[in-house]
């Protein structure tokens, strides 16, 4: 599908909303603050204030990250059907030559943008800060660091479109978010946890793995501690290796699947609720 | 004069509930047909249909003798102008921006939006948030972004609906205007009658999702032969006249402060004028009035 006139202008008033309500520059000023406070005060727990290692400084804004983007990305995508319902505008654009996946797509790219801009933003003036603090040397581990963590965000953007169709009402797409955002960052490793403990670590490397895999959030840190050759900080815990064909590709073809499979959900629940 | 739109015995069902049943209805080039009926009648399921919004449970729909499948949808729709019931737009977009915004997603030019916004009568608004304009301004707005693309066909959807009496007729003044400088195909929903008959070519009735009629307003009133309403206004009471008016065969005569009042079949028009003259001497004034659409409407109903 090409980049159609239509798209482009849904997606350039949903990145000029976000521009205009300053809500990319309040997020990226968050982003920044937050990262270089964690950075800063990362290994307070040791008695010691001060940047550390880059290395030691992604596996804590990884900590940081898993909790923000996703609850960001979210609410950001949760609402943007819902909204054009309320406002009436939704049937101007049914009634109009365009079509679902135009529609969605422009939407999507539209807050893609302001999400990506926002999180480089944020993630990218700390860095300065930090590569300042610890050398170039890790420039590269941080740079994957940013390209992960904003594509964490852009799953999360994905689910919240099929979310945005699915439920209608403003309230109950909060709760659902929240719900989400939970299962997501908390409770899913919690499950996988369980499970490991009643089963006394009988499930297989390669189905824990997998187990994993369906996790953007588990993906996403694997990610990055592959990145910084961590793995064993994430993974010492359930005291299991991943298979070795796990590599960052493979994850990243993963992530593009969790982007991509909830857009073509949303399209076919968009078509299935709105033109039936 | 050629049909554009035709619905052939087209049904929608939602569930086990029959929202439109069997409607049969041609929509001509270059008229303003109005689709009345209470709410709940399915007026705006039908307009959802005519614009593909909604598919029919059954039923063809068939542009200019073309019967239109899925893909013919999308270049159909490039000639349609769509305003639904109520929009509020985005607030925090400029009246001009939410034209241009309109105009690119339909495929118009949004170098056209001031001359628009204009023609809507918005053109002290070019760069004001739609987050300050009035219900009826945001009405206006909302018609201009149904002509954005320079339609063919206009479908308004209970165009009026939350305006007072002064913002209601500004807007059918507007309507006006723009049908003089295009020939445009209109279907026009609303569940006030008195509003739209002296605006309309042809009307359609709903009832509980089925067209209980469909005509022009003289083909409506003289098919279900409505009484006529006659006012004379007397010096003083002269129940000879009554008597003259009950001998005529006129019913439901009423008298009330020096005005008297009756129902005149159309057939008995002439006659009965024509007698109540003769004793005109004491009368002060006389007046005929036809049913309105709200009259020929209940009647049906």
């Amino acid at each position: 599908m090409v980049f159609t006139d239509a798209m482009r202008a849904i997606a350039r008033k949903e990145l000029s909303d976000k521009l205009k309500s300053r809500w990319v520059l309040v997020i990226a000023a968050g982003f920044a603050l937050f990262t270089l406070v964690i950075s800063y005060f990362g290994g307070a727990t040791s008695g010691v204030a001060g940047f550390r290692s880059m290395d030691a400084t992604i596996a804590s804004l990884t900590s940081l990250v898993t909790y923000f983007i996703p609850i960001l990305a979210l609410t950001l995508g949760g609402g943007i059907i819902a909204d054009e319902r309320d406002k009436g505008t939704l049937e101007i654009y049914l009634a109009a030559p365009v079509s679902v996946a135009e529609l969605i797509a422009g939407k999507f790219i539209g807050l893609a943008i302001a999400l990506i801009l926002s999180t480089l933003a944020g993630l990218g003036v700390s860095g300065i800060v930090l590569l300042t603090e610890t050398g170039m040397s890790a420039v590269s581990s941080y740079l994957i660091f940013m390209l992960n963590s904003t594509i964490l965000g852009i799953i999360f953007l994905s689910v919240s479109f099929v979310v945005s169709i699915l439920i209608t009402e403003r309230a109950r797409v909060i709760a659902f978010m929240v719900f989400l955002w939970l299962f997501f960052t908390i409770l899913y490793d919690l499950g996988l946890i369980g499970v490991l403990i009643i089963t006394k670590g009988a499930i297989g490397e390669e189905i824990f793995s997998g187990l994993l895999m369906l996790n953007p959030v588990d993906v996403y840190r694997i990610l990055n501690f592959l990145s910084i050759g961590e793995l064993k900080v994430f993974l010492g815990l359930a005291a299991v290796e991943l298979p070795a064909y796990m590599k960052m590709p493979v994850l990243w073809t993963i992530s593009l699947l969790w982007v991509v499979l909830p857009l073509i959900m949303s399209y076919h629940f968009f078509k299935r609720r709105y033109l039936a | 004069m050629s049909s554009m739109l035709e619905l052939c015995d087209i049904s929608k069902n939602f569930g086990d509930i029959k929202a439109v049943e069997a409607v049969s209805l041609k929509v001509n080039e270059g008229e303003m047909l109005g689709l009345v009926g209470p709410n709940g009648s399915g007026k705006s399921t039908l307009l959802k249909i005519m614009l593909g919004i909604s598919k029919p449970s059954s039923g063809r729909i068939v542009l200019n003798n073309w019967e239109l499948t899925e893909k013919d949808w999308r270049q159909f729709r490039k000639q349609i102008g769509y305003m639904p019931e109520r929009v509020s737009f985005y607030d925090n977009l400029t009246g001009r921006e939410t034209l241009e915004l309109f105009a690119r997603v339909k495929g118009g030019s949004p170098a056209n939006a001031i001359e628009l916004l204009k023609k809507v009568g918005l053109e002290n608004t070019v760069d004001r948030k739609v987050g300050g304009f009035s219900k009826g301004m945001r009405q206006r707005l909302n018609l201009g972004q149904a002509l954005t693309n320079d339609p063919d066909f206009l479908v308004l959807d209970e165009p009026t609906s939350g305006l007072d009496p002064v913002g209601t007729k500004e807007f059918y003044k507007i309507l006006s205007d723009v049908r003089e400088r295009k020939n445009l195909t209109v279907v026009l929903s609303s569940h006030i009658l008195a509003e739209i008959e002296d605006k309309i070519d042809r009307v359609a009735v709903m009832k509980a999702g089925s067209i209980s009629a469909v005509g022009s307003l003289e083909e409506l009133y003289s098919g279900l032969n409505l009484p006529m309403r006659l006012h004379i206004l007397i010096k003083d009471r002269d129940t000879e006249v009554e008597e003259l008016l009950r001998r005529e065969g006129a019913t439901d005569i009423n008298y009330k402060d020096s005005r008297l009042t009756a129902s005149i079949s159309r057939a008995d028009k002439v006659r009965i004028l024509s007698a109540i003259m003769e004793r005109k001497e004491s009368l002060d004034d006389i007046s005929l009035r036809e049913p309105n659409l709200e009259e020929v409407f209940f009647g049906i109903h």
